[in-house]
């Protein structure tokens, strides 16, 4: 048997026609005739991905502005100049990813796993580039206040993402999730960089990078109880509406 | 697509039945009964009318319909396994039982053709060669990349030829012995 031969097999099956009943098609079209109205359609994905960097960079500064702007201060331009920009640029990759994930039939460059575990990957590497002090005072106490106050700020910034976006359908959901809480995670790690100002490298790269992946993870639980509950809920609604 | 975003009936019905057929061959393939697969259509229809508003002109549709299908699917399967969990495990037993008893038959329809593959490679492989989706449509619709697709169609025309083969040499016997 060939690769040939499968092919002709396929293309035979395909070929033979599929009806399905004229008379089940027209119920089908007759009961969205009742709600056929005109739609706005969605903009382009660039000016959502706009729209959700801008809404993550607001929750950033705002947070930052807050609790004080005492990292950004204490950080030599070097720093600056390379921390900044390349969460930026995680931000606007995750932002894209986002978008592409609530809106069915989008090209996905990278799968959510991927994205969550390069950006964290990359946070690791640019903070053990820039940070040379290896000390570790106080690291389960000092870095669990980091690791709290990046997931404080996360959940705002995912909340207002969801409404950027609430107009959007996730065909996977728990997807959807995960890349909405890398997003509001990059937030979270916004904050940190510009408020923290304990710059010991395994404080920087643990803790605050650790707030990515565990709002990812956060993001993807939360988005999976949310699809688990709307079932049975749907279905006992269902139930309880007579079926005409 | 773009004149039933803007709420014309002609155009609604001509979808519906344009794409239908389609759609509800892949439910078929997908090892759905003839009323199962009538019910995931005309639920993926109620769900393409929910979120018509999200498909963009320029982009390709067929992918964009077959996401919400595959999600219509999915979703349907889930509650079927929650709800009859027990059901499901008597339904499997005999879908295997069927597919044994059915491997010296000729491979005359398509459910019988991709019944031996994985589900995920089932899906890919109707989309691709069924309803002739290019790599980067069938990437699109199930929300992978181009090589994990390609990957997916090796592993099952690997599977295909193994299974079509060991038919093939059943029949072979079968026939010498008679």
């Amino acid at each position: 048997m060939t690769d040939r031969e499968i092919d002709e097999a396929l293309k035979r099956v395909s070929q033979t026609p599929h009806a399905v009943e004229p008379e089940f098609l027209g119920r089908i079209a007759g009961s969205i005739k009742a709600s056929l109205q005109p739609v706005r359609r969605l903009p382009p994905t660039w000016t959502f991905a706009c729209g959700l960097a801008l809404t993550c960079t607001a929750v950033a500064v705002a947070g930052a502005a807050r609790a004080g702007f005492y990292g950004i201060e204490k950080m030599s331009l070097l720093q600056r100049a390379l921390i900044f920009p390349v969460i930026g640029i995680l931000f606007w990759v995750a932002a894209t990813e986002f978008v592409n994930t609530m809106i069915p039939g989008s090209r996905s460059r990278l799968s959510p796993g991927a994205l969550l575990g390069i950006g964290s990957v990359v946070l690791v590497g640019v903070s053990g580039l820039l940070f040379r002090d290896y000390r570790t005072d106080r690291f389960f106490s000092v870095g669990m206040v980091c690791l709290l106050t990046g997931l404080l700020h996360a959940i705002p910034a995912g909340l207002l993402s969801w409404l950027v976006l609430r107009r959007g359908f996730a065909v996977n959901p728990i997807s959807a999730g995960l890349v909405a809480g890398n997003l509001a995670g990059l937030a979270g790690v916004g904050v940190l960089e510009l408020h923290c100002p304990n710059f010991q490298a395994f404080h920087v790269m643990v803790w605050h990078t650790a707030v990515v992946p565990v709002s990812g993870v956060a993001g993807a639980l939360l988005a999976w109880v949310l699809h688990w509950r709307r079932g049975p809920i749907a279905e006992a609604s269902a139930r309880r509406t007579p079926r005409r | 697509m773009a004149r039933y975003q803007e709420g014309d009936f002609a155009a609604a019905t001509a979808l519906v039945e344009g794409i239908s057929p389609q759609l509800h061959r892949f439910f078929v393939a997908q090892l759905a009964s003839r009323s199962d697969a009538d019910d995931l259509l005309q639920e993926t229809w109620l769900r393409i009318h929910r979120v018509r508003h999200t498909y963009r002109s320029g982009e390709p549709v067929l992918p964009w319909f077959y996401a919400i299908a595959r999600h219509v699917r999915v979703d349907h399967y889930r509650k079927a396994m929650r709800t009859r969990a027990h059901e499901q495990r008597l339904a499997e037993i005999s879908t295997a039982a069927a597919t044994v008893s059915g491997e010296a038959r000729p491979a005359d329809d398509l459910r019988d053709l991709l019944a031996p593959l994985p589900e995920s490679q089932r899906e890919v492989i109707e989309m691709l060669k069924v309803a002739g989706m290019s790599l980067e449509e069938v990437a699109r619709a199930t929300s992978t990349s181009v090589g994990s697709v390609k990957q997916k169609v090796h592993r099952a025309y690997r599977k295909l030829r193994e299974t079509m083969s060991a038919m093939g040499n059943r029949k072979g016997q079968s026939g010498g012995q008679a």
